[in-house]
C-alpha cells in the first residue's frame, strides 16, 4: 500500500498546515532548522574547496540523514496559502520506497532509460539538453534541431521562446498559452525533422506559469505523456499553486515530473553545506508531497551565479553522493556554467561540473547553461555534444579520480567566474545552412577535448 | 544610567544579530536616556549595517541574517526617527527605493538580496513582494516618495512587464520624478539601456553601486 499523501490530501494540507508567513519561513524556519541540522550531524565547516569533488561517502551519507531529518522537520512552505505542507516519516519512508528506479523516457529506439545510478556507476548519466536559454523565433528551430541531431544528447529540452508570432508573451497570460502549444508544437516536429521521432523531452522550458504547461503538455502535437513535465518550485522548499497546478495537469495526462529546485549557496540556507542538506530535503519532499518521477538535488550559488566554482562543485558532488547513495530514485543535477560558445571556458566548465554529477550518482543532468543563460541565442549544439559526451563518459570515473580531475580543470577557468568570457551567439558560432560548428569553435572542442581525455575523462577519440 | 558606548555596543550586537526586539528595547532605552538619536543612528545603526553588508559579501554571514540585520534596523529607525525629527533634524538616507519581483514572477531571493544590501547601505527600502503589477509599483512609489523603482526577474515572460512600467512612466509623465533600476536572471546592461531604465545591477553588490550613483552620492 502506497502509504503517502495523495495530491488531494496535498492540496488539503495546504490550506490546513500550520500558519507560517514567508519572511517568517525565510529568515528564522529555515536557516534556524539548517542550522540545528548542521550542528546535530556535525557539518558544519566540512566544505572544503581544495577537494572540489567529495571523496568521504560516510559524510555524504551523515548530509543525507541531515536532509531527511529538515524534510520531516520543515516540510514545504505554501507561499499561496502561508500554510506548511508537512509529511510523516512513514509518509515520506513510503514514498521513497515506492519511488521509480527506473524511468524510460521517450518512445522506441529513440528514447532513454534512466536508471538509478550510485557513486563511479558505469551505467551513464542521461543527458538532457539544454538548458532555457532564451531563443528568438527565428533561431529556435535551427538550434532545436542541432542540438536533436547531436546524438550524445539522450533528451531535449532546448530553449525558451520569449516571442510568438512576432509578439512578446506576458507570463500568466493567453500568450503564454499560445507559446506553450507552440513550443511544444514545435519541439516534436523538431525531434521528427533530426531523424529521432521519440527521443525524449521535457517540456515546457518556455512556460513561467501554469498556463503555458496547459498549452504544452498532453495537448494533441504537445509534449506526451512519456515525456517529462518540468516543474520548478519558486525556491527551496517553496511551493506554490502554480506549481501545483503543473503537478496535477501532469498527473491528469497520466504523465511524469521532474520536479525540483535548488539548495542555493549563500541563500536561505547560508554556506555550501547548508545548501546541500536543503536540496537534499527539498528532493525527498518531492517524492512525498509532489508524486515526483525524477529528480530533485540542485546546487546553486549566488556569489558566482553559477555552481561550476570549488563550492559549488563541493556541494554537486555531495548532494548526488547522499542521494544517489541512499535512496533508489534517479536523482537529476544541473551543472551552471557562465562562460559563452567558442570559449575554451565554457567547455572546462563543462568538464568540471557534468563530470563531477556523472561521477556521483546522478541519473540524468540538464545543459549546459552557456553564458550563464542570459544571453538570447548564446548557445550552440557543439557544447550540447560536450555535455552528453562528458555525461556517459565520466559515468564509471570514481570521485576520487573525479577530484584530481577537478583540481587540473579548476585553474583553468576559475579566475574568469565572476567576469566570464559571453563568447559569441549561435549564428556567429556555426554556419547556418549546414549546421555545423565553425572552424574556430571545431578547433576549441577539439582542443579542450583532447585536455579532458589527457585529464583521465575517457571521451571516445575523434 | 548606562553610557552611551554601553547602549551603543548592545544596539549594534543587537541589530548585527538580527535580534528586533533587543534592538527596539535598547533603542527606547537610548531615549530614555537622552542620548542623542542622530548619533545614534550615524554612529552605531550605520557602521553596523556596513559591516553587516562586507560580511555577507564574503561569506561570514547569508542572507537570512542580513535581511533580519536590516529589519532590525529598521525598527530601530521607526523609534529613533521622530525624537531625530523633534530635534529639527533629520535621518539622511542613501535614497528611498520601492523593489519588487515584476508580475508573473515568484522568485525572490535575488530581489530580497537586492533589497538587503540596499538597506545596509542606508537605502529606505520597500519591499512589495513579488508578482507585483505594473501599477502597484507606481502606486507604492507615488505614495512612498520614493526615489528609484527597482525591479527584478528571473523570467523572460515577465520582463515585458518591466517596459510596461517604463512606459506608464513615459505617458504619465512621471519618468523625470522616478529612477528605475531592473535587474534578474534575463536582464542584461543592453536590455536594460534598450527599454530606457536608468541603471542595472548584475548582482547585489551592483546594485548598490547603481543606486548610489543614481542618487548622484
Amino acid at each position: 500500500m502506497h502509504n503517502a499523501p495523495d495530491i488531494a490530501e496535498v492540496l488539503a494540507r495546504t490550506q490546513t498546515g500550520e500558519y507560517c508567513t514567508t519572511k517568517e519561513w525565510d529568515t528564522r524556519r529555515v536557516p534556524g532548522a539548517i542550522r540545528r541540522m548542521l550542528e546535530k550531524h556535525q557539518l558544519a565547516k566540512t566544505c572544503n574547496p581544495s577537494q572540489p569533488c567529495n571523496t568521504d561517502f560516510e559524510l555524504a551519507d551523515r548530509f543525507y540523514r541531515a536532509g531527511f531529518d529538515l524534510a520531516l522537520e520543515l516540510g514545504y512552505h505554501c507561499i499561496d496559502t502561508q500554510r506548511t505542507v508537512k509529511v510523516t516519516r512513514e509518509e515520506l519512508l513510503n514514498a521513497l520506497k515506492y519511488a521509480r528506479s527506473e524511468v524510460f523516457v521517450g518512445e522506441g529506439i529513440d528514447g532513454t532509460l534512466i536508471k538509478h545510478r550510485t557513486p563511479g556507476d558505469p551505467y551513464p548519466t542521461a543527458s538532457v539538453c539544454s538548458l532555457g536559454i532564451t531563443n528568438s523565433e527565428k533561431m529556435f528551430p535551427l538550434i532545436t534541431e542541432g542540438i536533436a541531431r547531436e546524438r550524445a544528447v539522450d533528451i531535449l529540452e532546448a530553449g525558451s521562446l520569449t516571442t510568438i508570432f512576432g509578439h512578446e508573451v506576458l507570463a500568466g497570460t493567453p500568450w503564454e498559452t499560445l507559446m506553450g502549444y507552440e513550443h511544444a508544437r514545435m519541439h516534436r516536429e523538431i525531434r521528427r525533422k533530426a531523424g529521432r521521432p521519440g527521443m525524449g523531452a521535457i517540456g515546457c522550458i518556455s512556460a513561467t506559469t501554469e498556463y503555458g504547461q496547459f498549452g504544452a503538455y498532453g495537448t494533441p502535437g504537445g509534449f506526451l505523456p512519456t515525456d517529462l513535465a518540468l516543474i520548478l518550485f519558486p525556491s527551496e522548499l517553496k511551493i506554490d499553486y502554480r506549481t501545483l497546478h503543473k503537478v496535477i495537469h501532469t498527473l491528469n495526462c497520466g504523465g511524469m515530473l521532474k520536479c525540483d529546485s535548488p539548495g542555493m549557496i549563500g541563500g536561505m540556507a547560508g554556506p555550501p553545506e547548508g545548501a546541500v542538506i536543503s536540496s537534499i530535503a527539498c528532493a525527498l519532499l518531492s517524492y512525498a508531497i509532489l508524486q515526483n518521477t525524477v529528480g530533485g538535488g540542485e546546487i546553486y550559488d549566488v556569489y558566482y551565479l553559477a555552481n561550476v566554482n570549488r563550492e559549488g562543485l563541493w556541494a554537486l558532488s555531495m548532494t548526488g553522493q547522499a542521494l544517489s547513495r541512499n535512496t533508489h530514485t534517479c536523482c537529476h543535477l544541473i551543472a551552471n556554467q557562465v562562460s559563452g560558445p567558442v570559449t575554451a571556458s565554457l567547455l572546462y566548465e563543462i568538464a568540471a561540473g557534468v563530470g563531477v554529477i556523472a561521477s556521483c550518482g546522478a541519473s540524468m543532468s540538464t545543459g549546459p547553461r552557456s553564458a550563464g543563460g542570459k544571453l538570447n541565442d548564446h548557445i550552440t549544439p557543439l557544447e550540447c555534444r560536450f555535455v552528453g559526451e562528458v555525461c556517459h563518459a565520466a559515468s564509471g570515473v570514481m570521485p576520487e579520480k573525479m577530484n584530481e580531475i577537478c583540481k587540473e580543470l579548476l585553474p583553468r577557468y576559475e579566475t574568469r567566474l565572476k567576469n566570464p568570457d559571453i563568447g559569441k551567439p549561435f549564428h556567429e558560432a556555426y554556419n547556418l545552412d549546414r549546421l555545423e560548428p565553425t572552424h574556430e569553435w571545431e578547433d576549441i572542442y577539439r582542443k579542450v577535448k583532447g585536455e579532458v581525455i589527457a585529464l583521465g575523462i575517457p571521451l571516445d577519440e575523434f | 544610567m548606562k553610557s552611551f558606548s554601553e547602549i551603543a555596543d548592545a544596539l549594534g550586537q543587537a541589530v548585527a544579530e538580527g535580534d528586533e526586539a533587543q534592538a527596539t528595547a535598547l533603542a527606547k532605552e537610548a531615549l530614555a536616556a537622552e542620548l542623542d538619536p542622530q548619533q545614534i543612528f550615524s554612529q552605531v545603526i550605520t557602521p553596523t549595517l556596513g559591516e553587516v553588508g562586507r560580511k555577507f559579501s564574503c561569506m561570514e554571514l547569508f542572507l537570512p541574517e542580513m535581511m533580519l540585520a536590516a529589519d532590525a534596523a529598521k525598527a530601530v529607525l521607526g523609534i529613533l526617527q521622530p525624537a531625530i525629527e523633534a530635534r529639527k533634524s533629520n535621518v539622511t538616507m542613501a535614497g528611498r527605493v520601492v523593489i519588487g519581483t515584476v508580475a508573473g514572477d515568484v522568485h525572490d531571493i535575488g530581489k530580497n538580496m537586492v533589497a538587503s544590501m540596499l538597506e545596509v547601505n542606508g537605502f529606505a527600502v520597500v519591499n512589495l513582494g513579488s508578482d507585483v503589477a505594473p501599477d502597484a509599483f507606481l502606486r507604492a512609489a507615488r505614495e512612498r516618495k520614493a526615489d528609484i523603482i527597482a525591479m527584478s526577474s528571473l523570467l523572460t515572460t515577465s520582463l515585458p512587464y518591466m517596459k510596461d512600467l517604463l512606459a506608464v512612466l513615459q505617458e504619465s509623465r512621471e519618468k523625470e520624478k522616478f529612477k528605475v533600476m531592473v535587474g534578474g536572471g534575463p536582464v542584461t546592461a543592453e536590455w536594460a539601456a534598450q527599454v530606457g531604465a536608468d541603471g542595472y545591477g548584475k548582482d547585489a553588490a551592483e546594485a548598490v553601486a547603481v543606486a548610489r550613483r543614481l542618487m548622484g552620492t
